[in-house]
């Protein structure tokens, strides 16, 4: 059944850069906000948007993923026609490979997005916070007559040098695109979402993938191959919040950012909801000692101590006297009575023993270059009494790693 | 087939409800923070492994109908058996000027061609206004291995003049049920069975050939020497949601931690309708302790010995204690509230003061603003 638009969400990075808490999943899978994982975002703003079929590519660590998207059904893209897919890599007569490349991954499965005939090709990243809504920027791609549509928004000079930028026209088409320039010559950044008329893009992966010394990469390869030959370009201008959560520090500052009133990313607001599978649990218990402000309390909770700035998800608790403050808890963790939490991230499952103390609070740190947050993997028993200092990153296991 | 086979009755009765049933049957009546008292006996029941359940509806059965679907929140939107609703559209032609059902015994009397096509060997049959954790497949081992005609699940802690009690004899049977006593004694009956299809089927052809209506009377009372009805005595968690002091006074108890626990124990967890609201917030200035918060709740008030339903807001400087907020209710700026039970999307203006006490909570009907 032939679909207008059909959206490619790449959800198969291995997301090194969290460390810990991608040790066992997919960097989509990882929690956010509460009740959230990071893919409910771009599958929300799917369903939001109107596009019911939806493609997921997955590669590393795909377990938990799979089992969160299940059928689809809290997306609504459980669809008799279309519908969301899990598409990991796969054996064909010519041999296996794995998804060499953003690109890669798209070629290979030219044949799923063929049997919807689509016109247009939405690709997706998975691991970004923020709510778009794409038929709008399928609107300005149509209007433009574009072959791809970029979606970038403006960021502060002093941090272009940090983006893929783009260099647009009097008419907003891109004119140049530079990955990371040293001396930046705009400041809009690309958000790595695109949408390109498919049978454009069709052709340029089956040209990319001929050429052995392409790294088979949206941003590296397909992008300039197309700026190269002249094809139209439009850049589709977003306003609202954004952010790559890539990094711990940016998962940090994103779930901070939901308690900011004013940041944008205002999950109760319901103009734009974002849905996400829900947990069998009672509601949250908010006990008779506890002390909670400016914080997200997911079901499930049960809380006899103080919370303070912070995100606690499905199922965490915390003990009597203990003190979270400037934190985000992962679905399931224990926080023992009279322990002490500070710019953290606790993974789920963790059990942070009675007087133990997890990170401290920049203030405390004689070095600030010395200080950052500090990062508990899924499943870290922390004994009671002990201190992991400020910048400390322990797994399971309790080895510790070194942010690079 | 083996196994169990679900019944539960979902329609209008006389109780002291008020406003919570001026839109709703009981079953459909939200209960602690995020559930429908119906959720509990259907998570009962397919947590014992039932698949097939059908719910036996009259009157205003509207949230119900909203509330079930397909069944899918339960897993029991199935290709074969799952969820099945059965209204009483047969009733009216039977029995002219068709008010309510007299009794269970004419409630399945009216569905008795889907009775027959039941695929399990015993049915569980049970009201649907009991907030209740029960192991279910207990019962039914207790009644194979007793080998009783039928089992009544019974508790020995007493209820009110309203409810029905057993006698029992030193084996367990009981000798004696009744109803209206002005000192309860005995076991109180929790309205949950469990008989064999085939018993069951035959039951309803009889009593329906004698016109006999009531389950009480035509089965417990009247055939209490020809069949062998056992008890199955169970003390852990069971509300009655009969009036609205009830109601206030089971839903406040679960306030205290062991009671949670008893209900919403992690072996049998209750399955609810799920909800595409976000996690709660609590904001800078707000305050909220001993409460139950569901999701979407935006506190930026005070908030004290409460239950709050799915996306409440309470406006700064509002003040809250001991109330229970239905979904979407909002309370402005500067209100303050005690004991006061508002249903679904009521709003409260700005600076308004709603009283009640915990005797006589204060209940504000759907839709109001006040």
């Amino acid at each position: 059944m032939k679909k207008e638009c059909v959206a490619m969400l790449l959800a198969g990075g291995q997301g090194s850069r969290l460390y810990v808490l991608t040790g066992d999943m997919a960097k989509p899978a990882v929690p956010f906000g509460g009740k959230f994982r990071i893919i409910d975002f771009p599958l929300s703003n799917c369903t939001n948007s109107g596009i019911d079929t939806v493609g997921v590519l997955t590669q590393y660590r795909p377990l938990e993923l799979n089992s969160y998207i299940g059928n689809g059904q809290p997306w609504e893209l459980d669809r008799a026609s279309g519908g969301v897919h899990i598409l990991p890599p796969y054996q064909s007569a010519d041999g296996a490979s794995w998804y060499k490349g953003t690109a890669n991954a798209i070629y290979q499965n030219i044949g799923f997005v063929d049997l919807y005939d689509p016109t247009y090709v939405a690709v997706l990243s998975g691991d970004h916070i923020y709510k778009m809504d794409y038929s709008d920027m399928l609107r300005r791609h149509k209007e433009a007559g574009a072959a791809c549509t970029i979606s970038v928004m403006e960021v502060p000079w002093s941090e272009a040098s940090r983006f893929g930028i783009m260099s647009v026209d009097g008419e907003d088409r891109i004119t140049e695109f530079a990955e990371k320039p040293k001396e930046p010559k705009s400041n809009l950044a690309s958000m790595g979402i695109y949408i390109f008329t498919w049978s454009k893009l069709r052709r340029y992966l089956m040209e990319d993938e001929e050429d052995s010394s392409s790294e088979n990469d949206f941003g590296k390869n397909i992008i300039p191959a197309m700026l190269g030959r002249g094809e139209v370009m439009a850049a589709y201008r977003f306003e609202g919040y954004w952010k790559d959560v890539g990094t711990l520090d940016s998962l940090w500052d994103a779930n901070m950012d939901m308690l900011l009133p004013g940041s944008g990313l205002n999950l109760l607001d319901k103009k734009w909801p974002i849905y996400g599978r829900t947990a069998v649990c009672p509601p949250a218990f908010i006990g008779p000692a506890s002390d909670v402000g400016n914080s997200v309390v997911a079901r499930g909770c049960f809380i006899d101590g103080e919370v303070k700035n912070s995100v606690l998800s499905t199922g965490t608790t915390v003990g009597e006297g203990a003190v979270v403050s400037y934190s985000v808890v992962m679905p399931g963790a224990a926080i023992e009575p009279g322990a002490r939490v500070s710019y953290a991230i606790v993974g789920e499952n963790c059990r942070i023993g009675a007087g133990a103390s997890v990170g401290a609070p920049p203030e405390s740190a004689s070095d600030p270059e010395q200080w950052g947050i500090t990062v508990l993997g899924p499943d870290t028993v922390v004994a009671p009494g002990e201190i992991v200092p400020a910048k400390t990153m322990l797994d399971r296991h309790h080895v510790k790693e070194v942010e690079a | 087939m083996n196994g169990m086979h679900g019944i539960i009755f979902s329609y209008e009765k006389k109780t002291g409800l008020r406003e919570l049933i001026e839109h709703r049957v009981h079953g459909s009546i939200p209960f602690a923070g995020d559930y429908r008292v119906v959720d509990f006996i259907l998570s009962n029941m397919v947590n014992a492994g039932i698949t097939d359940v059908g719910v036996i509806m009259h009157g205003k059965c509207q949230s119900m109908l909203d509330h079930l679907g397909s069944g899918k929140s339960w897993d029991l939107s199935r290709r074969n058996g799952g969820l099945t609703l059965l209204p009483a559209f047969a009733y009216a032609e039977r029995r002219e000027g068709a008010g309510q059902f007299r009794g269970k015994m004419e409630a399945l009397g009216c569905v008795q061609d889907y009775l027959e096509h039941i695929r399990q060997d015993y049915v569980v049959l049970s009201d649907s206004d009991m907030v209740i954790n029960l192991p279910l497949e207990d019962v039914l081992e207790s009644h194979l291995r007793t080998g009783a005609d039928m089992t009544a699940v019974c508790t020995s802690v007493l209820g009110d003049g309203s409810d029905t009690y057993f006698k029992l004899d030193d084996t367990g049977r009981i000798t004696d049920t009744v109803r209206d006593v002005h000192t309860p004694e005995g076991y109180r009956c929790l309205n949950i069975y469990i008989i064999s299809k085939e018993l069951l089927l035959r039951l309803v052809e009889d009593c329906m050939a004698h016109n006999e209506y009531s389950f009480r009377g035509s089965v417990l009372q009247r055939r209490s020497g020809e069949l062998h009805i056992r008890a199955y005595v169970w003390d852990g968690y069971a509300a009655r949601i009969n009036t609205i002091l009830s109601y206030y006074q089971r839903s406040m108890e679960l306030l205290q931690p062991s009671m949670r626990r008893e209900l919403f124990c992690p072996d049998r967890p209750i399955f609810g309708k799920e909800n595409d609201a976000p996690s709660s917030y609590v904001d800078p200035t707000g305050e909220c302790v001993n409460s139950l918060i569901s999701d979407g709740c935006d506190i930026q008030g005070t908030v004290k010995n409460s239950i709050l339903f799915r996306g409440v807001q309470v406006e700064k400087g509002a003040d809250v204690e001991g109330c229970i907020l239905f979904k979407g209710t909002v309370v402005r700026q500067g209100a303050i509230l005690r004991n006061v039970i508002t249903d679904k999307h009521v709003t409260v203006r700005e600076n308004g003061t709603l009283m009640g006490h915990a005797s006589y909570p204060l209940v504000i009907a759907r839709d109001s603003e006040v």
